[in-house]
């Protein structure tokens, strides 16, 4: 109550970040002066994947006095010089490593959904920090789709309070799901998010404004939101959370050692006691491997690259992979439908500018038999830089003339899209291609296929938002369907014959090593899911955090 | 003269979903623009180019230098990618944004998106058999010409086959074709729209740190840099009207 009072004057406890960096530079303080242990000596902790996960479990047990180490394959960033105001130059920050796709509906990864270097996907996150709804953990019980999750959304709110106030996440109050209220007030709208607000309106639809990990007050030394629209290419600004601002300038004031352009290998297993002994890593540019060895692993990698690490760690007793046995490892991948549909207006609105999120509506969130589908989706402004302009003019079948025509009219155009909750399937799955990466290392393939129900679902949602465009007067409509985000893969669930860890996200086959990252969700709502992973994360550091320093080796 | 708050331009509202001849649009008088036609005559996003943080600027700069020389696309192969570049993105004239040599920089880096379709080759292998196709699919049709050699409208019916998904030749058989389309328009559009001509054509605001911006309506959403849009009007008429 005092805290919904109070907004965001009540700020986290146990995190310091936000008053650990510098108001005049964007660097990861404690970069120069962060901890290095030798590969032989056995860390309490070694994390794979500097990212939403890894890295809240790392600032996590590293505040209970965890030796720990993050092996990350991309780049320790140094924003001021690294990141640019700017939709091509921002390449790098996404994971452009060849991988796979395929299936009838392959989805393109790449800057679409997949992230590499410190702070991870969350760099180029949007920043929409939506909850999931306590149904999407039970939609087999339900809506006899999916799968229940081993835990309740019980357990998890206390940690999704925790990880609001550390983002912090901005928003109206929330009628959505468990009703709750968020640390930080509302951003303003821009015009062009208030014309779409308006068409919802006039549907009958209601709409909230957030909720955004970005910051619009007084956070320690986070500086407010320039409203300069480049979100997906890097917050310049440290206004924008990600674990790059929120976790690990707080982890590395506890010890904690990033090693950055470090690709891991494989997971090493004692043969004898069946325990994870470390995990073997290459440097960039040593082309040697190493070993670091470590008490307790864990897996954060996300949905494409923690399955293929599993499964390059193929071992005696594992032959198919590590945590393989029961052939789970790599399947259950989601991803969001995310179809985008934008309006012609008579006046300029220049859609680029504000965060692309802004305002967003769960009222289609659960199951409603009349429209013929299990679950729902929800709706939620975004706002394509010219780049991804000419890609959705293309989606819609314009080229040449007709497209530069469209291009020109830029700036009368406002975006609305959806996410569809699609449904968890068993052939929906990572494996390993025959190509090979520049470490040797075998690439991940990725097939997906959409299911009866994830198109009628889609297909509604398309008529919903294309509905609110017309209510808003839009003079001219253009679509382009497409997916957004990723999650499961390693799921998490009651018994090893359907998934790969236990609630405690503990992989069923190997005693110290744990997934901490999306790839154990079982469900993905139609929630971004960046919040969860993070939420998810700082459960499983309570977990592992309050057991006493003795028992790790026995974790 | 046209009203801009009228969307009848807009190709999916008239008749054979094409727009009007760009002469409705007014004469480029700052900025350049590709083809010096626009619909913000008076703008130049490089007027803030000093409001630009320094690493921002480098890339754009280098940006602006590609230019020339190719490392990836063989002599043989230029003409047809210039031909495809320029339909693709209806670039008549001069002058022309770099649409090739952006492309060639970024193949010749292994600059790749991070994806392969299962059915499909590496990037690289799908613009040398797309380039090889368009030459064999003209071959056919236009005894002994080369997809360069044509006229314009021809190239343009040629590529309208390639969106659509309607070539057959032994190097496009080999692809894919509906993804190949994806694969190279999106290339071609991610180079043409990274160039900060193209942001004066279409009136984008451009790079915008540390500065930010401010105006996010209602009351304006132009920042005082920032131009309105117009179209070919004669202020002489224009004047005389506002008389009377």
């Amino acid at each position: 109550m005092i805290r919904h009072l109070l907004k965001g004057a009540v700020g986290p406890k146990d995190n310091d970040s936000r008053y650990l960096l510098d108001v005049h530079r964007r660097d990861l303080p404690g970069e120069a002066t962060m901890r290095a242990y030798p590969d032989n000596e056995e860390v309490d902790l070694c994390v794979v994947g500097a990212g939403a996960g890894g890295s809240v479990l790392a600032q996590r047990l590293a505040r209970r006095g965890w030796k720990v180490v993050i092996l990350e394959a991309g780049p320790f960033w140094h924003p001021d010089e690294d990141w640019v105001s700017d939709e091509a130059g921002s390449h790098q920050l996404y994971w452009t490593e060849k991988r796979i796709i395929g299936g009838n509906d392959p989805v393109e990864l790449g800057k679409n959904n997949s992230g590499r270097g410190v702070g991870g996907s969350m760099v180029h996150y949007a920043g929409y920090c939506p909850r999931f709804h306590p149904s999407d953990l039970q939609t087999d019980t339900l809506d006899g789709v999916g799968a229940d999750w081993p835990i309740s959304y019980q357990q998890l709110r206390p940690h999704y309070e925790r990880v609001e106030a550390e983002l912090p996440v901005a928003g109206q109050n929330w009628p959505w799901g468990y009703p709750h209220t968020y640390p930080f007030s509302p951003h303003p709208v821009s015009e062009a998010a208030s014309v779409l607000w308006r068409g919802a309106i006039a549907q009958g639809i209601t709409m909230r404004v957030g909720p955004v990990g970005i910051v619009n007050g007084t956070f320690g030394n986070r500086p407010h939101c320039i409203y300069r629209g480049y979100c997906l290419q890097g917050c310049k600004v440290n206004a924008k959370a990600s674990p790059y601002v929120t976790h690990l300038p707080d982890a590395l004031a506890h010890s904690v050692e990033i090693r950055a352009n470090c690709m891991a290998a494989r997971v090493e297993l004692d043969p004898s006691s069946r325990r994870a002994t470390g995990v073997t890593f290459i440097k960039e540019g040593e082309q040697i491997e190493r070993l670091q060895r470590a008490k307790v692993v864990a897996v954060a990698g996300y949905s494409i690259e923690t399955p293929r690490l599993l499964l390059n760690s193929a071992t005696k007793g594992f032959p198919n992979g590590l945590c393989n046995n029961e052939d789970q490892v790599g399947r259950y991948v989601m991803v969001q439908g995310a179809t985008q549909a934008a309006g012609r207006f008579p006046t300029e609105l220049r859609m680029y500018k504000a965060p692309p999120a802004q305002v967003s509506s769960e009222d289609f969130y659960e199951t409603n038999p009349s429209r013929g589908f299990a679950r729902g989706f929800s709706i939620q402004t975004v706002s394509p830089e010219p780049i991804g302009w000419a890609e959705h003019v293309l989606a819609d079948g314009h080229w040449g003339r007709a497209l530069r025509e469209y291009m020109r009219d830029y700036n009368h155009w406002t975006t609305i899209g959806v996410l569809n909750e699609l449904l968890a399937e068993p052939d929906n799955r990572v494996t390993l291609a025959e190509e090979k990466d520049p470490f040797g290392l075998p690439v991940a393939r990725f097939d997906y296929s959409l299911c009866d129900n994830d198109k009628a679902n889609v297909a509604f949602s398309t008529e919903v938002i294309t509905d609110i465009l017309h209510a808003a007067g839009a003079q001219d409509v253009l679509t382009i369907q497409r997916f957004a985000h990723l999650i499961g893969g390693a799921r998490m669930g009651t018994s090893p014959e359907n998934s790969v860890v236990d609630a405690h996200q503990r992989s069923w086959a190997v005693p110290n090593l744990y997934l901490a990252d999306g790839s154990v969700c079982p469900t993905q709502g139609s929630a971004n899911p960046a919040l969860t992973i993070m939420a998810l994360s700082s459960l499983l550091a309570e977990h592992l955090g309050s057991r006493p320093a003795t028992e790790r080796s026995r974790l | 003269m046209r009203d801009l708050s009228k969307p009848d331009h807009l190709p999916n509202l008239r008749e054979g979903g094409q727009p009007p001849e760009p002469s409705w649009l007014p004469r480029q008088r700052r900025g350049i623009t590709p083809q010096m036609i626009g619909r913000y005559p008076d703008y130049d996003v490089f007027d803030t180019a000093e409001t630009w943080d320094p690493a921002t600027a480098r890339v754009i700069a280098e940006r602006m230098e590609v230019r020339g020389s190719f490392a990836f696309f063989t002599p043989d192969e230029q003409p047809t990618l210039r031909a495809l570049c320029d339909v693709a993105v209806a670039q008549d004239a001069e002058p022309r944004i770099p649409v090739p040599e952006l492309i060639d920089e970024k193949l010749a880096a292994g600059r790749l998106d991070g994806y392969q379709y299962a059915d499909m080759p590496d990037d690289r292998e799908t613009w040398r058999l797309t380039l090889a196709g368009l030459d064999e699919v003209t071959a056919e049709r236009h005894d002994g010409y080369r997809f360069a050699g044509l006229d314009s409208r021809s190239q343009e019916a040629v590529v309208e086959n390639f969106s659509k998904a309607q070539l057959r030749s032994a190097s496009f058989d080999r692809l894919n074709i509906t993804r190949t389309w994806s694969v190279c328009m999106r290339m071609i559009l991610a180079a043409f729209y990274s160039h900060p001509w193209a942001w004066n054509e279409i009136g984008f605001g451009g790079p915008a740190y540390p500065r930010g911006f401010m105006r996010l309506g209602p009351t304006s959403t132009r920042e005082p840099f920032e131009r309105p849009g117009a179209t070919d009007e004669d202020p002489v008429r224009t004047v005389t009207e506002g008389r009377a």
